[in-house]
């Protein structure tokens, strides 16, 4: 029998991002638990308003809950559990890096120079111990439920302190919030793009139990030896289920009902240098033998406008014979060009290359490097490092030739193993690349590239072509980490057990 | 034989260390503590033993009780005997294994032939400890049985020759060049890397000439120099 | 103590094997050597410098002295040395994944082998019986397996550049340096320190060199 996932006891936001329904504001608050009592006692009373992964309904459709103006959702980190009086064999059982935190795991991250934690926004040197966010259908929406909250936190009578120290858009750097909306185009119509100008939020992993799942598994589950797709296992997103390695993930702390249907959420704040950016790209499409945005969508893997895949639109030919094809495809059609393709057409990396974003943080079956069964599955090494993205762009860029201000991504990793799956995708794929026998060679746009001994990549031309390969070089640090943490997100359930007082391992 | 492929060697050397103690500390514990504290990477004493690609020293102070659950036979005949006695359960638990000597074990990935590499240890093998005191190859060896009727590199290589163990497969994922060929071709690897990258766009007879510059410097053919020092660890 | 030297990781695992049982891992070993075919996992892998597996027979310890007590064992002993890039909890997930019955079929007539899937049992497996390193020594630090094979590719490439090519007139230099530059384009990757793959061996690698935290 397939899995079915209790929905009503997940939390929403670890199926749903919630931007594809039309929340277009967000609102995260990161508060401290002064005293455990009351502490339990207010996130029982929030407890009352965390919105569950329970699908929606459409208006007047009585059988499902219809969709709501805003949602929120409740995490905490390690310290944050302590100050909630969970008990200690209960503590003992969460792993090593939830129980650092992201600010100690900082050589691990390459969060160095204008990424280390002493250059993050002031609320981060905060005891940092609950999560709270909100998304909305409006700002208006946001603003309500965020009201509500600050009714409860006046409630608790000292017990619970939102924290202060967010830098926003006028240069404030001690705000109680961190807001984050989706951009708008030039009309005032939403649009699922980056500050860099990429289309964003393509092609999430997609696992077992959740709904809809074959048609939407082409290029986001797991690739078999046959060429099929299936759903990854629960258990790499989810706490309490059987995972790729055909177990209960190890990380999950006791009693059962405190870990499942959790996950653990790596939390990112990431400032975008915009001038840095649109600057290096200008320099460098000057020496590339394509155009300036073939160059961008190089760095990606996907191009700019419509996040079209660059392994099927290699170049600027390609790319207007994919977009004349991409304009006559239904939406079920244009969904499968985004998403469904392989690297194996592509082993050299002639058309996307290893250094590319897209194939960095997913090379779907192409670590078997072309050799006809390598491995016991196409996606051997790639099965069990994936990451479920959520998160949208904060502030505004008002100058795009300058990089100070305030303007970047939101970003949140949802997986069930912070360092078999996020860490490791940071380091070893992102920050370095010899699994992609690229030695050193970080990826362009994340990179944590060093101003004094900056980086290259090699955009690999058709192998026997005679052609050399592009050289990116003197790659400047593009994205800085401005704040985060680790945090978990407990099943509602589970947030009942802490809000009682009543989590026992025994 | 397998503990070779190709020119590299897999040399595997269990040299037991003599039950005693001096001072109040084990011959064993001794031995370890000097492992532990030699210097790493290019001040290794290995750093300058040719040939070395990869080593390591530990001691092994026994072997591990199987104190795990498995089913490791094609057929357990104790499950079903198990069921009815106990003693027959008892049975089919792994057995008991201790060893009576703690061994001093060093392992080697190197290029070329056993004689002249062991030579190389005996005649290069050198650093300074932790307390600044100038130390050779039998600084390790010193406890080991019958290592004191080691006096020369003839005895020295005729000694680890009766500690070492055959490899019954020995996998080379590398190459198996000397070291010195390893070693400059890391150096050409990087620098001409930087070449191609310097010199990218330009036209073709600044490119050529740059070339021959750079063939000068970094001289190909010349393994002793330029290249990469044993062990370099920093850019 | 450290098992990592720069990029390289030092496995040391000692297994109890059946000693009337020891025969059939030698024909595997021996079959695994003359047909290349069965390493195919861990070559693509390539996460391997140097890997050794070494029976020792129960009464195979060394023995140098009438003075030196005689082991007396009930197993053969099997001693697996690797030296691989990343750490071994890192990577525990590529290895098993990559190649499960490989690892099976090395280790299977070990005594309480669990299987190399589900991981967790075979991951207490091989750190149950593994034993630390005391000194590790790595020649090229910054360089991985693949930094090695790739460098070796690029001087013999160079040199026959050099030979055939260097004199040519402007033009067609530049042709043959194009095409050995898209010859060698995937072994361009930079060799700088690894990353830092765990807290504590970088802390130990600080206080080793004496670098202040």
């Amino acid at each position: 029998m397939t899995q079915q996932l209790d929905l009503s006891d997940i939390q929403g936001n670890v199926i749903k991002a919630y931007g594809r329904y039309n929340f277009q504001k967000a609102r995260y608050l990161f508060l401290r638990i002064d005293d455990g009592e009351k502490g339990r006692k207010f996130i029982g009373a929030i407890t009352t308003k965390v919105t569950s992964a329970l699908p929606w309904g459409k208006p007047g459709d009585g059988s499902a809950p219809p969709i709501p103006q805003a949602t929120t959702n409740v995490a905490f980190t390690f310290n944050g559990l302590q100050a909630l009086e969970i008990p200690t064999a209960s503590q003992r059982g969460f792993p090593e890096d939830f129980i650092m935190g992201m600010a100690k795991r900082k050589d691990i991250l390459g969060d160095d120079g204008p990424s280390d934690p002493a250059n993050w926004d002031k609320v981060w040197k905060e005891k940092v111990h609950v999560w709270i966010s909100i998304n909305g259908q409006s700002i208006d929406a946001v603003k309500k439920r965020y009201d509500w909250i600050q009714e409860q936190i006046e409630a608790s009578n000292g017990g619970v302190v939102l924290l202060t120290g967010h830098r926003g858009e006028k240069g404030e750097d001690s705000l109680p919030y961190q807001d984050a909306s989706v951009l708008y185009d030039a009309t005032g119509m939403p649009v699922p793009k980056e500050h860099f100008g990429y289309t964003d939020g393509i092609g999430d992993p997609v696992f077992e139990g959740q709904t809809n799942v074959a048609a939407r598994v082409l290029g986001r589950g797991k690739l078999m030896r046959d060429g099929t797709w299936l759903p990854l296992a629960t258990g790499e997103f989810l706490l309490g289920h059987v995972d790729e390695a055909m177990e209960y993930p190890k990380t999950a702390p006791s009693p059962w009902l405190l870990a499942h249907n959790g996950t653990f959420m790596v939390y990112r704040k990431l400032h975008e240098n915009v001038g840095t950016f649109n600057r290096f790209l200008d320099e460098q499409s000057q020496i590339f033998d394509g155009s300036k945005e073939m160059l961008a969508a190089k760095f990606a893997g996907r191009w700019r406008d419509n996040g079209a895949p660059v392994v099927h639109a290699p170049d600027d030919v390609g790319k207007a014979e994919w977009d004349r094809r991409y304009a006559a495809a239904d939406d079920a059609g244009k969904k499968k060009m985004l998403t469904d393709f392989t690297y194996n057409e592509d082993i050299h990396g002639a058309k996307c290359p290893f250094s590319a974003h897209l194939r960095r943080i997913n090379p779907r079956g192409s670590l078997e490097f072309g050799v006809s069964n390598a491995y016991d599955t196409p996606g051997a090494l790639v099965n069990r490092r994936r990451i479920l993205r959520r998160g949208l762009p904060y502030g505004e860029v008002k100058d795009p030739a300058r990089d100070d201000g305030n303007h970047g991504i939101i970003f949140m990793a949802l997986n069930a193993d912070i360092q078999r799956q996020f860490e490791f995708v940071q380091q070893q794929w992102i920050n370095y690349a010899n699994d992609f026998k690229e030695g050193n060679d970080k990826e362009v746009l994340l990179g944590n590239h060093d101003a004094n001994n900056p980086g290259k990549v090699v955009l690999a031309a058709e192998p026997g072509s005679g052609k050399p390969p592009h050289f990116v070089s003197n790659i400047p640090r593009l994205v800085e980490t401005r704040g985060g943490d680790y945090f978990f997100i407990p099943s509602i359930t589970a947030l009942k057990l802490i809000a009682g007082g009543i989590v026992d391992p025994t | 034989m397998a503990t070779k492929s190709g020119n590299a060697t897999a040399l595997t050397v269990l040299s037991p260390i003599k039950n005693g103690i001096l001072n109040q500390v084990s011959f064993a514990d001794i031995t370890r503590e000097r492992c532990l504290r030699l210097p790493i990477h290019e001040k290794s004493p290995l750093s300058k033993v040719p040939n070395t690609y990869l080593a390591r020293l530990f001691i092994l102070d026994d072997v591990y009780y199987e104190s795990l659950p498995a089913n490791d036979k094609v057929f357990n005949f104790s499950d079903i005997t198990s069921l009815f006695s106990d003693s027959a359960r008892k049975k089919a638990l792994p057995r008991k294994d201790h060893l009576k000597s703690k061994y001093l074990v060093f392992s080697s990935s190197f290029y070329g032939d056993l004689d002249e590499y062991l030579r190389g240890m005996w005649d290069n093998w050198s650093y300074v400890d932790h307390e600044g005191n100038q130390r050779d190859v039998r600084h390790i060896w010193e406890y080991c049985v019958a290592f004191d009727r080691v006096t020369d590199s003839a005895g020295f290589i005729h000694y680890i020759k009766r500690c070492q163990l055959d490899a019954s497969l020995f996998f080379n994922g590398s190459t198996d060049d000397s070291l010195q060929d390893q070693l400059k071709a890391l150096y050409l690897k990087q620098e001409f890397t930087r070449f191609a990258v310097e010199h990218q766009g330009k036209g073709a007879a600044e490119i050529q000439q740059a070339f021959k510059a750079f063939i000068e410097r970094a001289q190909p053919e010349n393994l002793a120099s330029p290249t990469w020092p044993p062990g370099k660890s920093t850019p | 103590m450290s098992n990592i030297a720069g990029k390289a990781y030092a496995m040391n695992v000692i297994t109890p094997i059946r000693w009337y049982m020891t025969w059939i891992n030698k024909l595997i070993f021996k079959t695994a050597l003359s047909n290349p075919s069965t390493l195919k996992g861990l070559v693509t892998l390539s996460l391997i410098h140097y890997a050794r597996w070494v029976i020792i027979p129960r009464d195979g310890f060394p023995r140098l002295d009438p003075s030196q007590p005689k082991e007396e064992l009930n197993y053969s002993y099997m001693l697996f040395f690797s030296n691989f890039n990343g750490s071994w909890d890192q990577y525990v997930d590529s290895f098993t994944f990559a190649i499960p019955s490989g690892l099976d079929l090395f280790w299977k007539w070990n005594v309480r082998y669990p299987k190399s899937v589900p991981l967790t049992p075979f991951h207490n497996y091989i750190r149950h019986n593994q034993i630390d390193t005391a000194h590790y020594y790595n020649a090229y630090p910054m360089a991985s397996s693949n930094d090695v094979k790739s460098a070796q590719k690029i001087k013999k490439a160079l040199i026959n550049f050099n030979t055939a090519s260097a004199d040519k007139p402007p033009e067609e230099f530049l042709n043959d340096y194009n095409k050995l530059l898209n010859d060698m384009q995937h072994h361009f990757g930079d060799m700088k320190p690894t990353p830092i793959v765990s807290l504590s061996a970088d802390a130990v690698r600080k206080r080793y060199l004496q670098i202040p935290e």
